[in-house]
């Protein structure tokens, strides 16, 4: 059903089914910009999905000097887990094997909250014993020794409810078109704090359903999506004319700033050649948001 | 200042009279207990009340400098716990080594009126005596410490018996004390002269004589001197695994002579020096039940802050490695050693449940109350604020299983304390804490409420929970006049002096003499204290028997 | 409204007045405020024989005049704010464990000694034993901010076991003796035999310093847990430049004679 449009562009009257999650903000720091940058990219590899990855990452931003504790050039990153508990883990991992490895890098809390996870005062026992505890005010901070120098962290990363799965689907008449609408998008929403895009460059194109005829499998491939199941499914949702659809996926510290990047994603995406923006859901009953195009775009 | 009164209708404890729990009348005069009295005195009334003679603890450090360098050694314990002054009584400080004052004072809050410091070398005993003056309320008395003397050393060494007898009774004259004392006997010598040296057997030669030697000569020498209390003995291998051996064979050594073993508890451990000891409790008691010439104080250790403060010097050495907390160690010239330091008894460590154990294991198998006294060496056990607790422990045994799930149970599974059940009488307590040390140490005006006894009298309300019961009673007398009444301070007292002034030939001054002007920092003549240092005090006789 | 407190006679004799503390004078009226206990040397006399009250408590309390004289005030202080106008005597914020006491002219010996908590800022100078245990006690404060901007005496923050001690300026002998833990920033020159018997901890100096023989020198380099302190500092207004910021670090390690877990960090200029 078609009742709003962006330009020539047709928005499905429909929602994004969205998840609650669990989310933290990692602050990277080091003695350059490369090398912050270096650590992030590492701890955001393979992050895209919880099914398969444990956890969802991204870079939210780059940060200045002036911006992070130390005051040296940084990284900002958004990591998501289903709980609390399999976050901590996942930071630890993170942390420990892409972070503490990475020289001249320092590594910081960048989330206030009361529920927290013990990152530092488990990464410490890698010092064997020459690791040193700092508390400064609130903060309590590790430096473990390591070839270069030392690497400090923070004891307690903070952790709060999050959004995972906010996304928009981008419909259009061939691959070329698409991709160019969608990175246009993903540009777009990237100036959004609070929020990352987890797959690659942002896009995903091996969208899912739940379920699968295989019984070990519970997700399969989105069939009502896939261009080439057009005529086979009879449940596709792919008009006349679309050759390609392309799909963003949004994480977000909180549903206000998902449907932020979702609504300058669905502006930037409508571009000629783009027939539809639609989104994602599962019927509405496994998402705890569920993020109407429609709204979103209204409430600009 | 005299004072005249009957305490009536209370439950009275005076085992030494055979008296059990029966309510009779107790009637004071002239700072002693008489038959009786005219009937318009002033009374006390004790109904519903327990009236025992006042506490003697045989075995505590409260005066003198080993004493004083505990003091000194930890003013955040002073700083943390001040004793205020009263209308009567004057301030001080408490924590685990009161100051004089407070610990007289504090004494008497428990009902205890006589105590007996139990280790003074003979160059410190004049300092002693002035705290012990400073140290109101309760009689008291030292024991002299001549275990590692030099010079009597060296004569036992000459084989020179008589004069060593002679010099025994010249140097508890020279210092006003009330009997020897031994500390690891041959011990110090070798800690001083050679790195970390301890002996760890009797019979182990340092310079031709050996602790078994020198325990002989003194069991002979004060026997035969008669004096009230014999030689107070702290066996060799304090605190060592495996340590019981050492024991046995130092009660053996006196064969069927008096001799008192102090501590017991800390000489009664099984195992292989230097591991995790276990309890040979039985063992010892055993022998102590079998012999009557043995008389012995537990030395309980209690949970919690304690002040290990001993002429033990090598012990306090190995010690101080536990904890490495500050710690003193010092050397007395050609008379004895001395180590000092804070330490924590802790209910999950093995070993300090181990020794709680083991003190409880022996009470409880005693079957002679009278020669197997209450005590927790204070401060090295736990300070003497203690006992009200450890009464309780004895007392009541659901009280002890619920402690005894507090601690460290590897360490109970290895001792019989889960199969002991007894329960301690009032009247057994009366004589593990009055009856029993006054006979032991001769005091025969003290322990009991007999008519000339000293007027030393403690009511306690009659509780079921001993340890309230003990820690506050209700009215305190000393020597007929009240210090406490109503739980309050009413009075204040000096206390006496309790020596004794055995025979001696004077000429043993002239042998003596050239050593003193050869090795000792004080001349001759200054050294001996004279009568001008004496103040209340009691001399109590000797009874010579050769 | 908050509480002023003026000295109107000047003790002859030390002053005890821990009962000049928010915790203790919220809510109170004056008369009851000035009825209160303070000992003049032994004498036991009323609060308002020395100072004049005017207000009423809310959790900050004002006080002026040449306090030098006057100990123990915010002893065991829980929360609020003091601000002292001039100088003040021994044994300020004694035991606090929250809460600020900011004065702005010197304090004498023992400043917060047994803190847990709370900041005491000193705009002046301070002197010995700041930040310190009390004798005999092995462990000093537990956490907790002292910031003197000026010189400070011997044995700054003795036997610390948490917290932060700065001084601006100076600091005298035994600097951070015997600290089990924590941190203190010296930004002028420190005495001799600092951090002698420390266990763990940090001492971190801006100039070069007399380092005792039980004290190795590791490497030099650039620790960046420094940049975190030093910005926490130049934000409670001491100066800080920026090549300290970013600049390296001599540390030596200590004290062998005890766990030789300590740091001594000096700025390599
Ligand atoms: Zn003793």
């Amino acid at each position: 059903m078609i009742t709003m449009k962006i330009k020539s562009t047709e928005i499905v009257d429909t929602f994004a089914e969205a998840f609650k999650m669990s989310g933290t903000r990692v602050i990277i720091t080091a003695a350059t910009k490369q090398w912050a940058m270096a650590a992030a990219q590492s701890m955001t590899g393979f992050a895209t999905s919880v099914i398969g990855c444990k956890c969802e990452a991204g870079i939210e931003r780059e940060l200045n000097a002036e911006e992070t504790p130390d005051m040296r050039p940084g990284v900002s990153v958004l990591l998501f887990a289903m709980d609390a508990d399999g976050l901590g883990k996942r930071l630890v991992e993170r942390i420990g094997q892409c972070v503490m490895t990475c020289p001249t890098t320092a590594c910081f809390n960048g989330l206030e909250s009361d529920t927290t996870a013990i990152v530092g005062g488990q990464l410490r026992y890698f010092g064997d014993g020459h690791q040193i505890g700092k508390v400064l005010g609130d903060q309590r901070l590790w430096r473990i020794p390591v070839m270069d120098g030392e690497f400090v962290v923070d004891e307690h990363f903070g952790i709060q409810d999050a959004v995972g799965g906010g996304n928009i689907l981008i419909l259009g008449k061939d691959q070329k078109t698409v991709l160019k609408a969608a990175t246009a998008a993903t540009k777009a929403m990237c100036e959004i704090d609070g929020v990352i895009l987890p797959f690659p460059a942002g896009v995903v194109r091996s969208g899912s359903k739940v379920g699968s005829k295989y019984k070990s499998l519970i997700a399969s491939s989105n069939d009502a999506y896939c261009p080439t199941l057009r005529t086979v499914t009879g449940k596709s949702l792919v008009p006349e004319d679309v050759n390609c659809v392309l799909e963003i996926v949004i994480d977000g510290l909180n549903e206000a700033t998902v449907a932020d990047a979702m609504r300058v994603g669905l502006h930037a995406a409508a571009k000629p050649g783009i027939k539809q923006l639609s989104a994602g859901n599962y019927g509405g009953n496994l998402g705890q948001y569920h993020l109407y195009l429609n709204k979103i775009l209204e409430a600009s | 200042m005299t004072f005249t009164t009957r305490i009536v209708n209370g439950k009275v404890y005076d085992p030494m009279n055979n008296i059990d729990g029966e309510i009779r009348d107790i009637c004071i005069e002239d700072g002693r207990i008489v038959e009786s009295m005219p009937d318009d005195a002033s009374r006390i009334d004790a109904g519903g009340m327990v009236i025992m003679p006042g506490g003697i603890d045989i075995h505590c450090h409260i005066a003198g400098a080993k004493v004083n360098a505990g003091r000194k050694l930890m003013p955040e314990d002073h700083r943390r716990d001040p004793h205020p002054e009263t209308a009567f009584t004057r301030s001080g400080t408490g924590g685990i080594v009161p100051s004089t004052f407070a610990t007289g004072y504090r004494y008497a809050t428990l009902g205890y009126t006589t105590a007996m410091e139990a280790a003074v070398p003979p160059i410190t005993a004049r300092h002693t005596l002035e705290e012990l003056d400073c140290t109101p309320i309760i009689d008291k008395g030292f024991y002299v410490l001549l275990g590692n003397n030099i010079f009597l050393h060296n004569l036992l060494r000459e084989g020179r018996h008589e004069e060593f007898r002679q010099t025994i009774a010249w140097w508890v004259n020279a210092t006003k004390a009330y009997t020897t004392k031994l500390v690891n006997p041959c011990g110090d010598e070798p800690w001083k002269g050679q790195r970390n040296k301890n002996i760890t057997d009797i019979d182990e030669k340092v310079d031709g004589i050996s602790p078994r030697i020198i325990i002989e000569a003194f069991v002979n020498a004060v026997n035969a001197m008669g004096f009230p209390h014999p030689p107070h003995i702290h066996c060799n291998n304090l605190g060592h695994s495996g340590n019981y051996k050492t024991t046995l064979e130092t009660m053996r050594t006196a064969g069927d002579q008096r001799l008192h073993v102090a501590h017991i508890q800390f000489h009664s451990y099984g195992g292989v020096t230097g591991k995790n000891p276990t309890s040979k409790a039985a063992e010892i008691i055993e022998y102590v039940n079998q012999h009557p010439n043995i008389t012995c104080d537990i030395g309980q250790v209690m949970f919690g802050n304690a002040t290990i403060m001993t002429a033990d010097a090598p012990l306090a050495y190995v010690l101080r490695g536990f904890n490495k907390n500050k710690w003193v160690n010092a050397d007395t010239e050609c008379e004895s050693g001395c180590g000092i330091l804070p330490f924590t008894y802790q209910e999950h460590v093995y070993t300090h449940t181990m020794q709680w154990a083991i003190g409880l294991e022996m009470f409880l198998l005693s079957e002679d109350p009278w020669r197997v006294i209450l005590s927790t060496d204070h401060p090295n056990g736990g300070s003497f604020m203690n006992y009200p607790k450890l009464i309780r422990l004895l007392m009541d045994k659901s009280f002890r299983r619920e402690e005894m799930g507090r601690v460290n149970q590897k360490a109970i599974a290895k001792t019989a304390l889960n199969d002991l059940d007894r329960e301690y009488t009032l009247n057994e307590i009366a004589i593990i804490t009055r009856a029993g040390p006054a006979r032991a140490l001769g005091l025969k005006n003290k322990g009991h409420l007999g008519p000339g006894a000293d007027a030393d009298i403690t009511i306690y309300d009659d509780m079921d929970d001993k340890e309230m019961m003990f820690n506050a009673p209700r009215y305190v007398i000393k020597s007929g006049i009240p210090i406490i009444a109503d739980h309050e301070f009413r009075g204040d007292h000096t206390g006496r002096l309790l020596h004794i002034t055995p025979e001696y030939d004077q000429s043993i001054e002239e042998t003596v003499k050239p050593f003193f002007e050869s090795f000792y920092s004080v001349e001759f003549g200054n050294y001996a204290i004279d009568d001008s240092y004496m103040h209340d005090h009691e001399v109590i006789q000797t009874t010579k028997t050769s | 409204m908050s509480l002023k407190l003026s000295l109107h006679t000047k003790p002859d004799v030390p002053l005890e007045a821990a009962v000049i503390c928010t915790d203790k004078l919220n809510g109170a009226n004056e008369t009851a405020i000035a009825a209160l206990t303070v000992f003049h040397g032994n004498d036991q006399t009323a609060l308002g024989e020395f100072f004049t009250v005017k207000g009423q408590c809310d959790g900050e309390i004002h006080i002026e005049g040449d306090l030098a004289n006057v100990k123990h005030l915010g002893s065991e202080m829980t929360s609020g704010k003091m601000i002292i106008e001039g100088d003040v005597g021994q044994h300020l914020g004694a035991g606090m464990s929250g809460g600020e006491i900011i004065v702005e002219g010197n304090a004498g010996n023992w400043v917060a000694p047994e803190m847990t908590g709370g900041r005491v800022i000193i705009k002046g100078n301070a002197g010995h034993m700041v930040g310190s245990a009390y004798r005999g006690d092995a462990v000093g404060i537990l956490g907790g901010e002292i910031i003197i901007h000026g010189n400070v005496g011997n044995e700054l923050g003795s036997a610390m076991r948490n917290g932060l001690v700065v001084a601006g300026g100076n600091s005298g002998d035994f600097t951070g003796v015997n600290m089990h833990a924590g941190t203190i920033i010296v930004l002028g020159e420190m005495g001799i035999r600092s951090g002698a018997g420390m266990k763990r901890g940090t001492i971190l100096s801006m100039h070069n310093a007399d380092m005792l023989p039980t004290f190795s020198h590791a490497c030099t380099y650039h620790p960046y847990f420094v940049r975190l302190y030093l910005a926490y500092i130049k934000e409670q207004g001491l100066t800080i430049d920026d090549a300290q910021l970013v600049g390296n670090y001599q540390r030596w390690v200590g004290d062998a004679i005890e766990l030789n877990r300590g740091e001594i960090l000096l700025y390599v200029n």
